[in-house]
C-alpha cells in the first residue's frame, strides 16, 4: 500500500502483475522497471482486488489461466464494477481461439508466452494510451 | 495467401479427424473380444451415430438357427413416440430399395419432410449376414471420407459377427458332443446290462431244456410251465410242418389263440407270403437229406402277425431229439426294438462323427492297464494318421512337435500314475511340417474294475491364431491410447515449457538492457543472468519428466516406487489440474512396499485416473473439488492406489459399461482410458474397479502385487494356458 503511494509521487505509471507463475513475477518487474514503469506483481486475481492498487493500476498485465479466479473472469469483474483498466493478457496456452475472445471483451492485447521486450513494451505504452 | 492456408490447414484438420476416426473404427474388434452379437453391434452403431454425425443408424442381422434376429435403431435424438426397432428397420429395408424421396410414413413421422440421404452397407460378401443403413439429413451425406469410413466399419462389424457366430457355433457343437457322449456310455451301460441278463436266461433255460430231455415223462408239467413263462416265443412242429406247440409269448407277440393255430402249417401262419415258398423248399430238402441251412443257428428274418404286419425276428431252431419222425423246436425273439435301437445308434454315431469333424474334436479311450487306444475317426484325422493304422503312444509320439514332446510323456505318466482328470494342450507336427494346436481334456473312470480314460481332443489352431491376432490388435490399441493421451497432454506440457521460457526470454531481454545502461546496472545484469539460468533448467526438467514418461517403447518389469511414480505424475498434470480449479490431497503411506511392473504403463492409469476425476469435477461448482490420491498396503501382499473425486458420479447400472473402451459420460474423448488401463492392470496380475463414494462422487483403485510375476506379454507364447484372460 505504502509502495503504490511512494510510486504515484514519482509520477511513474504502475503496471500491476497478475500471474500464478514465479518466474513470471520475478522477471517482469525488472523489465517494466527498465522501461521506466513502476511495477507490482501479485499470484492470484483475488490478491489483485482485495490490494489497493486497483485504482492506482494504469495498465494489467494478467495471466489467463490460474487456479481460483481466471484472467477472463478479472475482466469481467473489473467491467462489472466499472473500474476498466486497460488489460494486456499473458498466456503460456497455445489455445487460439481465447485471443479473440478477450479482445472482444475489450483487452487492448494477448501475447503468447515467450514474449519478447518489445512486443510487451508495445502493448503497455497502447494501454497507456488508450484513454 | 491467407485464405489458402486456412484451406489447407481446414483440409489437413479434416484429414487428421478422418485418421483419428479411421484408427477408432480399427480398435473397435478388440473390443469386442467376448463376442457377443448385439453388444459389439451397439458399440459399433454408437461410434458410428458419433463419428459421422449420423441422424439414424441401424442394423438388422439374418437370423441364425436359434438366435433370435437382432434388430438395433439408433437415433441422434431421442424420438417420441419410438416405434419397435424391427418396425423401423422393416420400414428402411423397403425404401433402401426405392427413392429416398418416397419416403415411408414411419420414417417421415420420425425424420421430419426433406430429403435424407442413406447408405446401406451389406454385412459379409453378399449381405448375407444382415445390413446397416446410416441415414442423415445433410446433403453431402455421405462423403467421400464418411464412406469410406462406413465400409471400414461394416467391414470390421462382418469379421467380428462371422468370428462371433463360428464362436457360438463351434461351442454349441462341444455341448451337443458331451451330451452325446454321456448319453452313448448310458446306452452302452444300459445295452450291456441287457446282454448279460439275456445270457443268464438263456443258460438258465438250456439248462432247464437238458434235464428236461432227460426226464421228459416225469416232467410234463415242468416243461409246460417253463414253455408257458418263457419271454421268448417257443413253437414246436411236427415232420410235416405244422404246429405242435404254441407258448403264450408266441400267442402275445403273433396275435394267435394257441388253439387256433395247433395243426396248422407253420408256414401258413407266422411266415410272410414273400418267405414261404422258401421256406417249404428248405424245410422239404432238409427232410430229404438231412442238409440243414437253419438248424442250430440264430438267423434274422422276418414274420408276419395274424393282423398281417410284418415284424423283424430273431430266430434259432432246433430238432427235438426223439424217435420217430423229425420234430422241430424254434426260439423266435420280436426284435423291432433293437432294430430301431441299432439304427438309432447308427444315426447318433454319424452324428457324432459329423459333430466331430465340424468341430475339429476327436475322442479316445485309454485304458490304462493295456494302453488299448480307440480314437474316434475325426482323431485319426487330426493326427493324419492312416485310419486303419491301430494307434499307439509310439504313433502319436511321432505326431507331436519335438519341444512338447517331453512335457506330453510327463503328463502321460503322471496319468499313469495319478489317475485324475487331465487337461494340457501341445503342438503337433504334421509330416508336411505343419504346426498344430490341439487341446486335450481326458476324464478318469473305472469300467467294471477296468481303468481307463475317456477324452477329447480338439485342433484349436484357428482359435490359437485368432488370440494372437486379438493380442496384436489390444496392444496396437493401447499404443493408441498412448498416443491420444499424449495428444492431450501436449497442450498442458506446452503450458508447462512456456512458463520457463517466458521468465528466460524476460530476464535475457532485461540483462541486455541493464548492460546497455550508462552506466550499466551489472548487479542487476547478473541476478537476471542468474534467474534465466534458473528457468533454463526449470524448462530441462519438465522435458525431462516428459521423455521419461514417452521415451520409452517395450513393457519392462522393474521396483517401482508407486509414490514416487504417482508423484511424477501430479508434477506433469498439477497446472492442467489446477487450471480446472481441483484442489489436489495427497495420502501417500510411508514405507510403502515397492512393486514389480513397467512403471511407464503404471504412470499412464494413474494419469488417466487423474484426468478422469478432474473432468467428473468440471461442472462442479457448489462445493470445492477435491481430488484425493492415496496410496496403502493392500492384504495378500500387494499396493493399492485410489484416486476419489467428489464429481457428478455415474448411474450404478452403469459400473459393468464403465470399463468398456468407447463408454463416456463425456462430449469429446473416445473414452478408451478406462477399458486400456484396466488392460494394463490386469497384465501386472492386479485389479482396477471403481466404487461410488458415500458422500458425491467415485473413487477408482487399482491393487496389483508386490513381488514379480512376470507380465503377461503380448505375443502368446505355445503354452496350455491360454494368454488371453477375458476381462470380466
Amino acid at each position: 500500500m505504502e509502495l503504490c503511494q511512494e510510486r504515484r509521487v514519482v509520477e511513474r505509471p504502475l503496471v500491476s502483475v497478475v500471474d500464478d507463475d514465479e518466474s513470471v513475477r520475478e522477471s517482469l518487474p525488472d523489465l517494466l522497471g527498465e522501461f521506466g514503469f513502476a511495477a507490482r506483481t501479485f499470484s492470484s486475481a483475488e490478491e489483485f482486488l482485495a490490494s489497493d492498487c486497483v485504482d492506482q493500476t494504469r495498465c494489467l498485465i494478467l495471466d489467463i489461466a490460474m487456479p481460483g479466479m481466471s484472467g477472463p473472469q478479472l475482466q469481467q469483474e473489473l467491467k462489472l464494477s466499472r473500474r476498466e483498466i486497460p488489460i494486456v493478457f499473458i498466456t503460456a496456452s497455445r489455445e487460439e481461439a481465447v485471443r479473440p475472445q478477450v479482445l472482444e471483451q475489450g483487452a487492448i492485447e494477448c501475447l503468447f508466452k515467450p514474449f519478447s521486450d518489445t512486443a510487451l513494451l508495445d502493448a503497455v505504452n497502447s494501454a497507456l494510451h488508450s484513454k | 495467401m491467407e485464405v489458402q492456408s486456412e484451406l489447407a490447414s481446414g483440409e489437413v484438420r479434416h484429414l487428421q479427424r478422418c485418421i483419428n476416426d479411421l484408427i477408432s473404427l480399427l480398435g473397435l474388434p478388440a473390443i469386442w473380444r467376448d463376442g457377443d452379437p448385439p453388444q459389439l453391434l451397439h458399440s459399433l452403431l454408437d461410434a458410428l451415430i458419433r463419428l459421422l454425425h449420423l441422424d439414424l443408424v441401424s442394423v438388422s442381422l439374418t437370423d441364425e438357427v436359434d438366435e433370435a434376429p437382432v434388430e438395433i435403431v439408433r437415433f441422434a435424438e431421442q424420438r417420441t413416440p419410438m416405434p419397435s426397432a424391427h418396425e423401423i428397420c422393416e420400414a428402411l429395408s423397403e425404401c433402401s430399395k426405392s427413392d429416398s424421396r418416397r419416403w415411408p410414413p414411419l420414417l417421415r413421422n420420425l425424420m421430419g419432410e426433406g430429403d435424407v440421404s442413406f447408405v446401406p452397407l451389406p454385412l459379409g460378401l453378399q449381405g448375407e449376414l444382415g445390413v446397416i443403413v446410416a441415414a442423415a439429413r445433410r446433403t453431402d451425406f455421405p462423403r467421400q471420407t464418411e464412406a469410406l469410413l462406413l465400409s471400414v466399419a461394416a467391414n470390421q462389424a462382418s469379421i467380428a459377427l462371422q468370428g462371433a457366430r463360428l464362436l457360438s457355433h463351434q461351442k454349441r457343437v462341444a455341448s451337443q458332443l458331451d451330451q452325446r457322449v454321456v448319453q452313448q456310455t448310458a446306452e452302452l451301460a444300459t445295452a450291456n446290462e441287457e446282454l448279460k441278463l439275456e445270457l443268464a436266461e438263456r443258460r438258465l433255460l438250456e439248462e432247464k431244456l437238458g434235464q428236461e430231455e432227460g426226464e421228459l415223462k416225469r416232467s410234463e408239467a415242468r416243461k409246460a410251465a417253463i414253455v408257458d413263462s418263457a419271454l421268448d416265443c417257443i413253437l414246436t412242429i411236427d415232420h410235416e410242418g405244422c404246429i405242435t406247440e404254441f407258448n403264450p409269448a408266441a400267442e402275445h407277440t403273433f396275435g394267435y389263440r394257441r388253439d387256433e393255430v395247433l395243426g396248422m402249417p407253420l408256414a401258413n401262419v407266422i411266415i410272410p407270403l414273400s418267405l414261404r415258398e422258401k421256406h417249404r423248399e428248405g424245410f422239404a430238402h432238409y427232410l430229404a437229406t438231412e442238409e440243414a441251412r437253419v438248424l442250430g443257428k440264430r438267423i434274422e428274418t422276418t414274420a408276419v402277425r395274424a393282423d398281417g404286419s410284418e415284424f423283424p425276428v430273431e430266430l434259432a431252431i432246433s430238432r427235438i431229439k426223439l424217435e420217430g419222425p423229425p420234430a422241430f423246436t424254434g426260439y423266435l425273439r420280436d426284435i423291432t426294438e433293437r432294430k430301431r435301437a441299432e439304427q438309432e445308434l447308427r444315426r447318433s454315431e454319424a452324428f457324432l462323427a459329423e459333430a466331430q469333424h465340424l468341430s475339429r474334436i476327436g475322442s479316445f479311450s485309454w485304458r490304462v492297464a493295456t494302453d488299448e487306444i480307440i480314437c474316434s475317426e475325426q482323431l485319426y484325422r487330426i493326427f493324419q494318421i492312416d485310419r486303419d493304422a491301430q494307434m499307439t503312444f509310439e504313433l502319436i509320439g511321432s505326431r507331436i512337435h519335438p519341444e512338447d514332446l517331453s512335457k506330453f510323456q510327463e503328463h502321460l505318466e503322471r496319468s499313469r500314475r495319478d489317475r485324475s482328470d487331465v487337461e494340457l494342450e501341445f503342438r503337433l507336427q504334421m509330416p508336411d511340417g505343419a504346426i498344430k494346436y490341439v487341446h486335450v481334456a481326458a476324464h478318469f473312470r473305472r469300467d467294471h474294475g477296468r481303468l481307463e480314460y475317456i477324452g477329447a481332443v480338439q485342433d484349436v489352431t484357428e482359435r490359437r491364431a485368432f488370440e494372437e491376432a486379438l493380442s496384436k490388435a489390444r496392444s496396437e490399441l493401447s499404443q493408441v491410447a498412448r498416443v491420444t493421451s499424449l495428444g492431450v497432454l501436449t497442450a498442458s506440457i506446452a503450458h508447462e515449457v512456456n512458463q520457463p521460457l517466458s521468465g528466460i526470454v524476460t530476464n535475457a531481454s532485461t540483462c541486455l538492457r541493464m548492460l546497455g545502461a550508462d552506466p550499466p546496472n551489472v548487479d542487476g545484469a547478473r541476478e537476471t543472468a542468474r534467474r534465466t539460468i534458473r528457468d533454463g533448467n526449470r524448462a530441462s526438467e519438465v522435458i525431462s519428466r516428459l521423455r521419461s514418461l514417452y521415451g520409452k517403447k517395450d513393457p519392462t518389469i522393474e521396483s517401482v516406487d508407486l509414490n514416487e511414480a504417482a508423484l511424477e505424475v501430479l508434477a506433469l498434470s498439477l497446472s492442467e489440474l489446477q487450471r480446472n480449479r481441483i484442489i489436489v490431497l495427497q495420502e501417500l503411506a510411508d514405507g510403502l512396499p515397492r512393486v514389480a511392473g513397467d512403471r511407464v504403463q503404471l504412470q499412464q492409469v494413474v494419469l488417466n485416473l487423474l484426468r478422469n476425476a478432474s473432468d467428473a469435477m468440471s461442472t462442479i461448482d457448489d462445493r470445492s473439488r477435491d481430488l484425493l490420491i492415496r496410496t496403502e498396503p493392500d492384504r495378500d501382499d500387494r499396493v493399492r492406489l485410489s484416486v476419489t473425486d467428489v464429481g457428478i458420479g455415474f448411474e450404478p447400472q452403469a459400473v459393468d459399461k464403465l470399463f468398456g473402451a468407447f463408454y463416456t459420460t463425456k462430449t469429446e474423448g473416445m473414452g478408451i482410458g478406462l477399458s486400456v488401463s484396466r488392460s494394463i492392470i490386469e497384465r501386472h496380475h492386479g485389479r482396477l474397479w471403481a466404487t461410488p463414494n458415500k458422500g458425491p462422487g467415485v473413487t477408482f483403485s487399482f491393487s496389483i502385487p508386490c513381488r514379480p510375476q512376470g507380465l503377461t506379454s503380448d505375443d502368446t507364447p505355445a503354452t496350455h494356458t491360454p494368454s488371453v484372460s477375458d476381462a470380466a
